[in-house]
């Protein structure tokens, strides 16, 4: 508990002691440091395919005139894109990255004067079941669409509120992600901003636009609220933009209809400041999304963590006493897992393995991932911890006439078990934290959900303690749970079959 | 029962068993005798496998052994009627003194699990630790232990037992209860080889009595013979 307040303190003290640059220290420094996500790709700001060192996209190139109005030079802070407005204040002064104007975006931050229009389009393969977006109103062959959208964006929330369609959503943390899943035939369609599928539509081959756009609104650039200055700078520079013509040939040279964009912004409509929600309503509306969350992390250990233990004590005993040919193999699968990241791994699986014809529900890849991940790790731990089984034990097992393998299996593993018992058990909490890399492939659980529900809420400190105490309802049991299994293993075994 | 002839073994570009050869017959004890490094140990071992041996044969229990690699299952069905004893006991720390007993008889022979049970408590009613059948291996005293240890390995009724200095790890009260056993086992005819530094023991269980030095046999004979005229005070 005290622990819990301390980290409370320095989360009050974080954002107390955020003291944003307004103009005047902008100017001071010469920088305007604008963030941006070069992950999220065309034609906004992505590495220039010619000199990947470059970076280059409309929103560079804005950045850049905005910077000269200002008098200084730009400089790129790269951010994953929904969680760029965290970057406020701390890493950089403004947020140019295709960031929609909405409610929530109005009431906590501060919103400069649309500089782009753009457009909301449903896309689908070719060849495919949907080909009006009525389709979308009943379900199809196999249930309810299964819809990709990028995480946090203005398709998302469209997508989300549309209660009339059959859809499932799915969020995803890469912009052309949901292109690639619908290509491959994981998702049934996707939903993205216009110019983004206009930009790889030649990628896509496989892929249409369906119907018209059906929705839509304008790209603003993000300031702190505690910067009015720099803000209305932007503003200013950005009208001068305009009525000069240099916005309307910046876009005709991106190809995204220069005259068009000009009269979307001179007509940019109305858009209302959300209320913030009562701490009663924050609670309603996030509670039941937190626990459900929370439900996953809980649902991707459990699996994961026994299949983890299971195939890494295999590995370890293949390794050990397996035959010759298969030592190197397994040495091999335990280097590679664990000379790579988790979060490749489980993209290996959720987007490559659709290629050759194995697509997995997300939570099936989440769940193999984990286990294959911790599987390396668990082979290591229980090598070592047969390794610890003195060799008399061995040989008193093979006197008996027991085979090798009935000495394994009940006289060595059972031994082994319990003395790595501490650090599996350790494993098995860190692979509970582990389970929010998962997000990475559209999994919804309780960190990403608590991220999510923060950004839309603008209530950061709030959910955050919500959050933590879900996480130690949960961790709690599942220390007592290992403690009990320590405990139970102490025992002698009724017919000593355990293991 | 037991034949070992011109049995020769290296480890390590170094002699530890020169030409060695004898006979066990059953209802037999031969005491394993010599100095520290002599190799009674590594002989005892080729008896059921452990070790594997560069030249010569070993016959026991009825299956012969060939020097080199053994044939796949070979070891498995010799085991079966060769019992081992060791001298650090090696009970299995995680199961009950019965459940030691029980385990090879269940795993191996395929009793049903209370058929086992039953044999285990038998047995350890024989070596007069029946009331703690469920007590752990660690609860145990050494001479309990050592007392468990041959209760397991009598569990697969095997037609020769191999004790491996069996009482060196005890004190003499406690070797005196494992001794006690083992001279019993004798009385019953048991096939038995034992290796020993202790010669009263090996006068009092054993009929015969080999001795080794530098890894060949330097003597053996009758117990009373040999161990009599006492060369071997200083062994
Ligand atoms: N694991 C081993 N690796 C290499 N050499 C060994 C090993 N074990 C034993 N030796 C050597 O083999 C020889 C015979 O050893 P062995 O253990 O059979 O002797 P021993 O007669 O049983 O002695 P002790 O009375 O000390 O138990 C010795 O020279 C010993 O150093
Ligand atoms: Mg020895």
């Amino acid at each position: 508990m005290k622990s819990l307040l301390g980290a409370l303190a320095v989360v009050g003290w974080l954002t107390a002691a955020t003291v944003a640059a307004d103009l005047d220290e902008v100017v001071a420094r010469g920088e305007l440091i604008w963030a941006a996500d070069q992950e999220g790709g065309g034609p906004h700001v992505f590495p220039d395919p010619a000199d990947p060192r470059r970076l280059t996209g409309f929103e560079v190139e804005l950045a850049a005139l905005l910077a000269e109005e200002l008098g200084v030079k730009p400089r790129f802070q790269q951010g994953q894109w929904d969680r760029l407005p965290l970057l406020l204040g701390r890493a950089a002064d403004c947020v140019i990255n295709g960031i929609e104007l909405t409610p929530e975006r109005l009431r906590d931050y501060s919103c400069s004067r649309p500089y782009f229009g753009y457009s909301l389009q449903l896309l689908a393969r070719r060849d495919g079941p949907v080909d009006t977006f009525h389709t979308l109103a009943a379900p199809g062959p196999e249930g309810r669409w299964r819809v990709g959208v990028l995480t946090g964006s203005a398709a998302e929330s469209v997508m989300r509120s549309r209660s009339d369609l059959e859809v499932d959503v799915i969020g995803y943390d890469g912009t052309i992600d949901s292109l690639e899943q619908v290509s491959s035939g994981v998702l049934d369609a996707a939903v993205m901003d216009d110019c983004i599928f206009n930009f790889y539509a030649d990628r896509f081959s496989r892929l249409r636009t369906v119907e018209r756009p059906f929705a839509g609104g304008f790209y603003t650039i993000l300031t702190a609220r505690d910067t009015p200055k720099l803000s209305a700078a932007i503003d200013a520079a950005i009208g001068r933009l305009i009525a000069d013509g240099r916005l309307k040939s910046l876009y005709d040279r991106w190809d995204l209809a220069g005259r068009q964009q000009m009269l979307m912004l001179r007509d940019g409509a109305e858009i209302p400041v959300a209320r913030r929600k009562t701490l009663g309503e924050l609670a309603r509306d996030t509670l039941p999304l937190l626990l459900k969350s929370a439900g996953m992390t809980v649902l991707l250990s459990c699996l994961a963590f026994p299949l983890a233990v299971g195939i890494g004590l295999a590995v370890a005993v293949g390794r050990m006493h397996g035959p010759t040919w298969l030592k190197p193999l397994l040495t091999g699968y335990v280097e590679v897992l664990r000379g790579t990241p988790l979060m490749l791994q489980l993209y290996a699986i959720f987007f490559l393995l659709p290629k050759i014809g194995l697509a997995l529900p997300a939570v099936a890849a989440a769940v193999i991932g984990l286990a294959l991940n911790y599987s390396a790790y668990e082979s290591e731990i229980y090598r070592a911890g047969l390794k610890a089984v003195p060799l008399g034990q061995f040989e008193a097992s093979l006197s008996l006439g027991l085979s090798k393998w009935q000495a394994l299996r009940y006289v060595l593993v059972p031994q082994a078990v319990r003395i790595v018992m501490p650090p599996v058990t350790s494993d098995f909490i860190a692979l509970f934290k582990d389970t929010s890399v998962c997000s990475a492939i559209t999994v919804i659980e309780l960190t990403k959900r608590y991220s999510v529900l923060a950004l839309s809420t603008g209530r950061i400190v709030e959910l955050a303690v919500v959050t933590a105490l879900l996480y130690l309802c949960m961790s709690w049991p599942l220390a007592l749970l290992s403690r009990w299994f320590e405990r139970r293993l102490e025992r002698p075994a009724a017919d000593g079959t355990e293991g | 029962m037991i034949t070992v002839s011109s049995l020769t073994k290296s480890r390590a570009q170094v002699r530890v068993l020169h030409d060695v050869s004898l006979e066990g017959a059953e209802g037999t004890v031969t005491a394993l005798v010599g100095p520290s490094g002599s190799g009674k140990s590594t002989l005892l071992r080729c008896l059921n496998g452990l070790e594997t041996f560069d030249a010569g044969q070993v016959t026991i229990a009825g299956h012969r052994l060939a020097a080199g690699p053994q044939a796949p299952g070979l070891l498995e069905r010799l085991r079966r009627d060769v019992g081992m004893v060791f001298q650090q006991f090696n009970l299995f720390p995680h199961l009950s003194a019965v459940e030691n007993v029980a385990l090879a008889p269940r795993v191996v022979l395929g009793l049903s699990a209370s058929d086992a049970r039953a044999r285990g408590l038998d047995l350890l009613d024989r070596v007069g630790l029946r009331p703690f059948a469920d007590a752990r291996p660690a609860t145990l005293s050494g001479g309990q232990q050592q007392r468990v240890a041959i209760a397991r390995a009598l569990a697969m009724r095997p037609r020769v037992m191999l004790f491996d200095e069996p009482t060196s790890a005890l004190d003499p009260a406690m070797a005196a209860e494992v001794m006690e056993v083992i001279v019993e086992l004798a009385r019953a005819g048991q096939t038995m080889v034992v290796v020993t530094h202790d010669h009263g023991f090996a006068r009092r269980a054993a009929s015969r009595v080999v001795e080794l030095a530098a890894g060949r046999i330097a003597r053996e004979g009758l117990a009373g013979d040999v161990l009599s005229a006492d060369g071997l005070a200083s062994a």
